[in-house]
């Protein structure tokens, strides 16, 4: 077996990895928060892509692009909040999860219906090419895009586990994912903490549309990151932020080298359906997850 | 100078209070006051009436009848529709009586969240963590440090909450709504639970708060003997009315609360 | 240095040399709102200074006493040093005895000032002040929950400090003139003996004695300034008094102070200790907290580190002593060390220790060589309240687990015909007070102090103590026969619970044992041995078997000590039911009443010297509810080997 080759495929899959983190990191944000599983994180990474690259497109500068989308992202949190989440309080997880369902098409075709349903290309400036210097000093071809991306995505990630951690917006953030009830008796503004969520994690999406999007193209298929984002966060669990990250390093890593290293036994076009393997698999041995809380059933 | 001398004016006031859920009717027509510095005991067989009480002057429930008022800053505030995050602003802490607690984080995080109304930082400031979000959480760090040298449980600053025996959970959860320097402190119970020398301890720190921070504690308890040691004055609930009112020596002597107790069986 | 050392003949002397000379150095720190706290010398100095002239306006005088009651506190230790300015005596009492238990010490030594931590001692102190009039000022620390206490004299640190400020700045000169009146040979402190017998007696210890002993272990470990020690034993023990104040104040280390006696071990890793004391049973409780932590660990780990502990006791003490080891031990070692040993010194906050004493009873070879596997240099010292602690420590490299090393400088050692110890050293107390009866029977005319220690030298001239003498006995040719060493060498096993030994004027030793229900029965079910308790346990032939092997193993050992070797155990059985209290076969802190066990199974004790192999025995037994009943079993007697003494010497 040729080592540099199994190591770029490798880390490949890492970089890739990190890609899906960056989408499951939303869905994890959420649902730490309110316990609420965000069906439409897809939808919210289709219509941050779709709403910069069109103001892109209609020749708004760069940085001001990004400052409006993100504006939009965190309006339309905060709005979420209000109109969905607020009528729905203390319904049924099913429940919520419907309505985010629901929120899926909402969004989806309003992004359509304001900006138009063809797919755009959306150009960041960093080139989807491998890095020479690299290739010619050890001969593995890794694009400098999934470098600076999963760059960009890990900055993202370690800026949000120490806000999490260190501020008192992040502790009351985990105080509310903790116990509601108990988080209003020492003062803690629920609908506050529930519209920051969903702001950060409409700004999750803006990063993860941007980069996906200038991947693959700004198009309909990118609400269905969001399914590649379920096997991670089988894998990770879905309170844990570390477990988001590890999940999605898994799910890139071993599903491109099953791609590479067993595809061809069984014909090929594993990548697709491979990372569902896993995490069936996964579920049989650890169904809290990696990283996820104990699930212990107290009679 | 002594306890007494230090009880104040009328800081809470509780007018013809009534409150019923459907057909049942927890609380008919109390009304009862409270001093500031004082410790105010409510007391009464289960089923009383107690834990409602409670709820309503934390504006968890809001009574169809009756007024109640609280002195914040000097000024009287007249309330009847109040959730439980506006109780807190205004400065009321409370303990819940099956502990509410962020089982998750550490001792130390979970006292931290008392500090939160009192934290000013906008969220842009805390997001980039500088200037005055800094400041500030080193403040409160100190303050907070300062109630857990009081409780006496430096020991378990670091440790996540679940992971503690009950006893302990009790003074995490008053140590919390000490955080936010109530005015007025709630205690659903604070001995629940427990066995005597918890209960002694317990009673010991009620006292302690009530000395070092002059705080307004009012709390509520099914058991008699234990309050009657620690508090100025007693209010007894029976089937959701008032029936005596006055020092422990007065309830002692009162023939109502008497009969209330002798009627159920202890 | 060291000549200028001579006029540095008290503690307040050295206080003051220390502000001049690592005046920015810490000298004591105390963890306080989550934050370590430093005081540096200078400090130190300056808040003992104050201290002092507050205590002189309060009318605390030289040759007067002042209790100090407490937990490890800078303040505590700055009145303690406070008091002595004054040519007064600090009387440390222990802060979780009774409040009667403090009521002897005041009377006794007439004390008229106390120093409370905070409202559990002031109350102590309160409830006995009907019967010690003299008690007439009580400072107290912490005034938490004294608010509404109006009794006359009581008050707060903070003010009594305020006051000597005041003091200070009116006359600077008054207290520079007290502590110059100062003398070595003056009272330096005051320790209270338990005294298992009777009622306690105040040892009186010279500045000369502490702080002889003190410098003269400092040089031979080579402590510095750069030590630091955490300071949480009682401070009214002579150890903790050694260790965090006599020579930091010889020394100039930084001692710490924890922020309450939970968080010890937290506070231990923070600090990182240098130097640091252990009594056996806190180093017992950490192992088994180790052994939990372990059993709940993940599979990797815990055949980690049984794999590696294994390299551990194997070389890890010889490595430690400079010993040669193979170059692929030395390999395993430092993997080990990597991955176990490492982590572990860390978890137990051993990492930086470059000393760590033991001492007080007798430590469990095992458990003892645990430590020194891990790298960690703990060593075993002797002494006592009335030696200043140091008379005998193991040095660098020869540590053996059952001596306690040979004399430190400075001690003189001999043995009465008796076995006796008697020692000799600057560092004798200079009498009990008020006691010269006491005084007398201790210490005689030449300065030797009688220490009640039955023991001698072993081969490389290490004294090995192996009892109390006048538990020690002799067998019918006149050898050392010293039960309790038996008793507990057999102890230490995990299989054996107790054991008593017999051979007082016999012409052999033999013993009777009871098994650890608990550890052999797990044994045995390791072994798939089906059993259907104690008794059943106690006569299977395979656990005949497996106490033989400890038996002759004890004898292995006793036969490598020419003093002790004819006291090998030559027969034993395993007594068919549990030793009690409840049957007054043991005192009630389970130590094993030895004349009645004899005269109880007196038909045992004939059949195992009549050379018998088994004998029938019936006893009464007293069940938890009270009734009674009997136990009938034929007893079975085995003999265990022995070894030739000489035979050991040759191969040692």
């Amino acid at each position: 077996m040729n080592v540099s080759f199994f190591f770029e495929v490798l880390i490949g899959g890492l970089l890739a990895g990190v890609m899906y983190s960056l989408v499951a990191l939303g869905f994890v944000l959420i649902y730490k928060a309110s316990g609420v599983f965000n069906f439409a994180q897809g939808a919210m990474v289709f219509l941050a892509a779709l709403t910069f690259v069109s103001l892109l497109e209609r020749g708004v500068n760069f940085w001001l692009a990004l400052g409006v989308t993100l504006a939009v992202m965190v309006v339309l949190g905060m709005a979420i909040e209000r109109v969905v989440l607020r009528p729905l309080v203390n319904q049924p997880p099913i429940t919520l999860f419907m309505a985010t369902i629901g929120l899926t098409f909402v969004l989806e075709g309003l992004s359509q219906a304001v900006w138009g349903s063809q797919p755009h290309g959306l150009e960041l400036g960093i080139a989807d090419v491998p890095m020479q210097w690299l290739a010619d000093s050890t001969g593995m071809f890794i694009s400098q895009f999934d470098l600076i991306a999963s760059g960009v995505a890990a900055v993202l990630v370690a800026a949000l586990a120490l806000f999490f951690q260190y501020t008192r917006v992040g502790r009351a953030l985990r105080a509310v994912a903790d116990d509601h009830q108990a988080a209003l008796a020492v003062g803690i503004p629920l609908k506050n903490i529930w519209a920051i969520v969903w702001a950060v994690a409409g700004f999750v999406a803006l990063v993860a549309g941007m980069l996906w999007g200038a991947r693959n193209g700004v198009q309909y298929a990118l609400t269905f990151i969001a399914l590649k984002a379920l096997p991670v966060l089988i894998l990770g669990g879905f309170e844990s932020i570390l477990g988001a990250i590890v999940g999605g390093l898994i799910i890139g890593a071993s599903e491109k080298l099953a791609e590479v290293y067993l595809g061809p036994m069984v014909g090929g076009g594993i990548e697709s359906w491979f990372a569902y393997v896993i995490a069936l698999l996964f579920l049989l041995v650890r169904p809290q997850g990696l990283f996820g809380e104990k699930i212990i059933d107290r009679v | 100078m002594s306890r007494e001398a230090r009880i104040g004016e009328t800081v809470l006031s509780v007018e013809k209070v009534s409150l019923s859920f459907g057909g049942v009717k927890a609380l008919q027509d109390v009304s009862f006051d409270v001093r500031e510095h004082e410790v105010r005991a409510i007391i009464g067989p289960n089923g009383a009436g107690k834990s409602s009480m409670l709820n309503v002057i934390n504006g968890v429930y809001h009574p169809q009848q009756g007024t109640i008022r609280l002195r914040a800053n000097g000024a009287w505030k007249e309330f009847s529709d109040m959730d439980s995050h506006e109780a807190a602003a205004l400065g009321i802490a409370r303990t819940f009586q099956n502990i509410a607690l962020f089982k998750g984080m550490t001792v130390l995080d979970n006292i931290m969240t008392g500090r939160n109304l009192k934290m000013r930082a906008s969220f842009l400031e805390q997001a980039i963590w500088i200037g005055r979000a800094r400041r500030e959480e080193l403040k409160h760090r100190r303050a907070v440090e300062e109630i857990i040298d009081f409780m006496e449980i430096q020991h378990i600053r670091k440790t996540p909450v679940g992971r503690l025996p009950y006893g302990l959970q009790k003074r995490v959860e008053l140590a919390r709504a000490l955080a936010a320097e109530p005015r007025l402190l709630l205690l659903d119970e604070p001995m629940a639970g427990m066995n005597m020398e918890e209960k002694q301890d317990m009673c010991r720190f009620v006292l302690d708060v009530n000395d070092q921070y002059g705080t307004t504690i009012v709390l509520i308890e099914h058991d008699m003997g234990v309050v009657m040691d620690i508090s100025d004055r007693v209010v007894v609930l029976d089937y959701g009315r008032k029936i005596g009112d006055g020092t422990p020596e007065e309830i002692r002597g009162n023939q109502a609360v008497i009969d209330a107790y002798l009627g159920v069986a202890h | 240095m060291k000549a200028g050392i001579g006029s540095l003949d008290t503690f307040p002397k050295l206080l003051l040399h220390h502000a001049r000379a690592r005046g920015a150095l810490p000298a004591i720190r105390e963890k306080d709102l989550g934050i370590w706290q430093t005081w540096t010398w200078h400090e130190f100095a300056d808040e003992v200074r104050a201290l002092a002239c507050g205590l002189a306006e309060r009318g605390l005088k030289r040759g007067e006493h002042m209790a100090l009651v407490g937990d490890n506190r800078p303040r505590i230790y700055a009145a303690m040093c406070a008091a002595q300015c004054l040519g007064a005596i600090p009387v440390p009492l222990y802060q979780d005895a009774a409040a009667a238990e403090m009521a002897f010490p005041i009377q006794n030594a007439e004390i008229a000032h106390a120093l409370a931590e905070d409202q559990e001692q002031v109350d102590k102190l309160l409830e006995i002040l009907p019967k010690c009039p003299t008690l007439e000022h009580i400072y107290y620390d912490d005034p938490r929950g004294l608010r509404y206490y109006a009794q006359p004299g009581l008050e707060a640190y903070d003010a009594l400090l305020e006051l000597g400020r005041a003091a200070w700045r009116r006359d600077p000169a008054f207290l520079e003139a007290e502590i110059e009146k100062g003398r070595g040979e003056d009272a330096a402190a005051m320790f209270f003996t338990s005294g298992t017998t009777g009622t306690p007696k105040g040892v009186v210890l010279t500045h000369h004695a502490l702080i002889d002993r003190a410098r003269a272990a400092a040089e031979m470990e080579g402590l510095s300034d750069r030590d630091v020690v955490l300071a949480y034993l009682p401070p009214a023990w002579i150890g903790q008094n050694i260790f965090s104040y006599a020579q930091p104040f010889v020394t100039g280390y930084c001692i710490c102070c924890p922020e309450s006696a939970e968080t010890v071990m937290t506070d231990m890793r923070e600090i990182g200790p240098t130097y640091y004391f252990a009594p056996p049973r806190v180093l017992e409780a950490l192992l088994t907290q180790v052994s939990i932590r372990m059993e709940d660990a993940g599979a990797v780990k815990r055949w980690l580190y049984r794999k590696f502990m294994g390299v551990a006791r194997r070389v890890g003490g010889m490595l430690l002593d400079g010993k040669r080891v193979s170059a692929l031990d030395r390999l395993l070692y430092w993997l080990g060390d990597l991955l176990v040993y490492g982590p572990l010194r860390n978890v137990l906050g051993m990492s930086r220790v470059r000393v760590a004493y033991t001492a007080g009873e007798a430590i469990g070879p095992d458990l003892f060589k645990f430590y020194r596997s891990l790298g960690i240099n703990l060593k075993q010292l002797y002494g006592s309240t009335e030696t200043s602690v140091f008379v005998c420590v193991q040095p660098n490299g020869q540590v053996k687990p059952d001596t306690v090393g040979p004399a430190v400088p400075g001690v003189e050692l001999k043995f009465t015909p008796e076995r006796e110890l008697l020692i000799r050293s600057p560092g004798l107390f200079k009498e009990y007070y008020k006691n010269p009866q006491a005084t007398l029977e201790a210490k005689d005319q030449e300065g030797w102090f009688h220490t009640g220690d039955a023991g001698y030298f072993d081969p490389d001239g290490h004294l090995k103590i192996i009892d109390r003498v006048k538990d020690v006995g002799q067998l019918a040719d006149g050898t050392l026969f010293a039960p309790k060493y038996l008793e507990n060498k057999l102890k230490f096993f995990p299989y054996i619970q107790e054991a008593v030994a017999f051979g007082q004027g016999r012409d052999r030793v033999c013993a009777f044992i009871n098994i650890d229900a608990e550890a052999v029965g797990n044994w045995a079910e390791k072994r798939n041995m089906p059993y259907s308790g104690y008794v059943d346990l106690a006569s299977r032939d395979e656990v005949y078997e497996l106490v033989r092997e400890c038996v002759e193993q004890v004898n292995a050992d006793l036969a490598q000590e020419p003093e002790i070797a004819n006291s090998q155990i030559h027969r034993f059985l395993i007594l068919h039911k549990v030793l009690d209290a409840d049957d007054e076969e043991l005192t009630r802190t389970r130590k094993v009443r030895r004349g009645f066990v004899a005269q109880k199974y007196a038909t045992l004790v004939d059949a195992l010297y009549a050379g018998k192999q088994s004998v029938h025995v019936e006893a009464q037994v007293k069940y938890e509810d009270g009734r009674t009943g009997t136990i009938s079993a034929d007893l079975r007697i085995h003999d265990a080997k022995t070894f030739r003494a000489d035979a050991a010497k040759r191969a040692a």
